[in-house]
């Protein structure tokens, strides 16, 4: 879940004290003024990288890995990210946030493999990512490692169900304890990507504690609409966005809303965006200080701001192959797999855009922002 | 809703080179030269079918010659504009309205006898609310040419479709027209840079291209389809496209022409004489062998002496693709695609 570098500051402060590598004060050191871009890149070449940039253009670090990442999950007060590999990728990489410094690759257990999201828990000693059972292919695992912080070594200590078929993204809830998950409902075997079920997906919503409990299951009407990204507010709102396996013709929500004690439900989005987003939505991220959700479509090459609470359109603008969004001071810094990455600033009503000094192209779906 | 764009990254010397920009250059040619025109041709043609429709539907008695030409151009000029198709055409939809295809169930002959079953006479604003399905190209061609329709018996119930689905045709395109021309629109933003689409001419360009390659690789879709190539080598000639007006061979000439009318715009920008000369003899094998074809595809596909014929053309098909996406693409360092084709 991106978060913003002011709510960052806030947990790396808090956890100071609990830094085995010299903690906050140390990051702090490294990172300068400019927030720092974390993501999964490629090059001409085909080269997987995971990088670091402050969104100022300066690189900081572009560590070659063997694998396509796809998501990255920060270390909440260690100067440390997991670089997460894309499905059906077997490993992942912990990276040195200060020199790029490969410190693990972390493989898959047996039968299982990552599916391209994960989440450090605020304490700093747990982390949860989503996997799939391939020995029952679809079957979601949430698979938690401890951090070893002498060794800097995530080990893997167990697993539980994430009630649901594929899981993919996955986020806190307010509270710190419970997760939301997006179970695309999408069986896919170990080692492919290809679909056994698309006359048959089971979609879900789940929010669960990390323990492994169920407290909620939810779905949408059209059972083709694998639930993928998502993002939480401060206050516990959740927007998921959709990838519909149906006929590209078709119309049907692509957004989805759950606030807090209400049902989940379509976010309200027009037939016209709908349209113009070619079924597909890749991230998801809300400004909780400014209550408003991003969206981009990269195979409509649109990317979208909403306001969170009344649905209105702030901005509906065409970007080439848009990838990751975060929010930042201001607004949103989305990237591209194609063109120059951007800067969104959505504090007035006339949304601002503004090229960053960012490499162009080649930019992975998501991006964390500290 | 459009973002006010801050240029913050124009300086001083972009803007004075700019104009000796061979890339920008280019792309402007691509807009200006082929591309816009290939949209207003299109609308042209739309414009005749409503002309010939009319004249068809109001004189009972008239040849269903001239509506079949008119069908055939404003066929053509789709098929022509499908690699060129950068931009709106592209979003939101809009090409689903123009021609539905692939129709793997049939759609089109369910969807448009059920839709006439329910209305006395069709009007323009049922349509409208109409799905896809029975608003483009597609359906017109099932009732201008599927033996089971019998057209010149029905003039009353078909007709009213006849005429909706032209008026549809030219309200889209001179709605997507008007898109190219506003002030900022498609057309200003293959101009000038950095706007609200594209932050360099680079950018642009990239986007013609990787909309061309797009069209090629769908020249193979629509010979390899009927051959059975996604099928066990087993034939569907009614997986064709545009089998009942017997013009799938014509379409793809067509497809082809629009694709290298870009190349040849492009062909300057590259540095490698000899993936130039391998490009140029890829397009003229492509459009030699579908010229020497001898009979309509569904009819090709059901032949198997004509399958070494097909298999050679896919083959030179694929290798103008390659060419193109992998060396082309490589030679001016243009991406084809990431997130959008292959994301997660």
């Amino acid at each position: 879940m991106p978060l913003t570098r002011r709510k960052l500051l806030g947990a790396g402060a808090a956890m100071a004290g609990l830094a085995a590598l010299g903690g906050w004060s140390l990051w702090t050191g490294t990172a300068g003024e400019s927030p720092l871009l974390l993501s999964a890149r490629n090059d001409d070449d085909g080269q997987h990288y995971a990088v670091g940039y402050y969104l100022n253009g300066k690189r900081a670090f572009a560590t070659p890995v063997p694998e396509r990442c796809h998501a990255v999950a920060r270390h909440p007060f260690l100067p440390v990210a997991l670089y997460v590999g894309r499905r059906p990728a077997r490993e992942s990489y912990l990276i040195d946030l200060r020199d790029g410094r490969l410190l693990q690759t972390l493989h898959s257990q047996p039968d299982r493999h990552f599916y391209g999201h994960a989440v450090f828990h605020a304490r700093g000693e747990w982390l949860y990512t989503t996997e799939n059972d391939t020995r029952e292919p679809g079957r979601g695992v949430l698979g938690r490692y401890q951090l070893d912080r002498a060794a800097l070594q995530l080990v893997h200590d167990g697993e539980a169900t994430t009630h649901g078929v594929g899981p993919h993204e996955l986020a806190w809830m307010p509270d710190g304890e419970s997760l939301v998950i997006g179970n695309g409902g999408i069986r896919t075997e170990g080692g492919s990507r290809e679909e056994m079920n698309l006359g048959a997906m089971a979609p879900s919503l789940v929010i669960m504690s990390r323990h492994g409990e169920l407290i909620s299951k939810e779905t949408l009407a059209d059972a083709q609409s694998s639930i993928r990204h998502l993002d939480v507010a401060a206050d516990g709102t959740v927007i998921t966005g959709q990838q519909y396996h149906g006929p590209a013709y078709n119309s049907v929500p692509l957004l989805a809303i759950k606030r807090p004690g209400e049902a989940y439900q379509p976010f309200p989005v027009s037939r016209t965006q709908l349209a113009m987003m070619d079924q597909y939505t890749a991230s998801i991220a809300i400004h909780s200080e400014q209550r408003q959700v991003a969206m981009t479509a990269p195979r409509g090459n649109r990317f979208f701001i909403w306001d969170l609470d009344s649905g209105d359109t702030l901005l509906d603008a065409p970007m080439s192959d848009c990838a990751g969004v975060g929010a930042v001071p201001g607004g949103f810094a989305v990237t591209s797999g194609q063109g120059k990455c951007r800067y969104y600033d959505s504090r007035t009503a006339e949304v601002q855009s503004q090229w960053l000094e960012l490499p162009g192209g080649w930019w992975d779906n998501h991006l964390w922002l500290s | 809703m459009r973002a006010l764009i801050v240029l913050v990254s124009v300086s001083l010397s972009v803007l004075l080179t700019a104009c000796s920009n061979p890339r920008q250059e280019v792309t402007v040619q691509l807009a200006n030269d082929v591309l816009l025109p290939a949209h207003q041709q299109w609308r042209d043609s739309n414009a005749a079918l409503v002309d010939a429709v009319e004249a068809y539907c109001t004189a009972p008695q008239a040849s269903v010659g001239d509506l079949e030409t008119a069908f055939y151009q404003a066929q053509s000029r789709w098929s022509h504009l499908q690699p060129l198709m950068v931009g709106p055409l592209s979003e939101g939809n809009r090409s689903w309205q123009v021609q539905f295809w692939p129709d793997k169930r049939n759609m089109v002959v369910r969807q448009t006898e059920s839709l006439l079953d329910e209305t006395d006479s069709l009007t323009g604003e049922q349509l409208e609310k109409a799905s896809v399905v029975v608003q483009g190209l597609t359906a017109f061609e099932y009732v201008l040419f599927d033996q089971s329709v019998a057209l010149a018996e029905k003039h009353d119930r078909y007709c009213p479709l006849l005429t909706g689905i032209a008026r549809h045709q030219l309200a889209l395109s001179e709605s997507v027209l008007a898109l190219w021309n506003e002030p900022g629109g498609m057309l200003a933003q293959l101009r000038d840079f950095p706007n609200e689409r594209y932050a360099t001419a680079d950018e642009g360009l990239a986007a013609i291209l990787r909309t061309q390659i797009t069209g090629v690789d769908v020249l193979k879709k629509k010979l390899g389809t009927p051959m059975g190539r996604l099928n066990q080598g087993v034939a569907q000639p009614y997986q064709a496209e545009a089998w009942r007006s017997r013009q799938s061979i014509e379409n793809l000439q067509a497809s082809l022409q629009g694709a290298q009318a870009v190349w040849e715009r492009v062909r300057s920008l590259v540095s490698d004489a000899a993936l130039v000369k391998d490009i140029d003899q890829a397009y003229a094998d492509v459009a030699n062998q579908l010229a020497a074809l001898p009979a309509p595809l569904m009819e090709l596909v059901q032949a198997p002496q004509h399958s070494e014929t097909l298999t050679t053309l896919y083959a030179a098909l694929d290798n103008l693709e390659n060419r193109q996406q992998t060396e082309l693409a490589r030679n001016l360092n243009i991406q084809i695609g990431f997130n959008a084709n292959d994301g997660d």
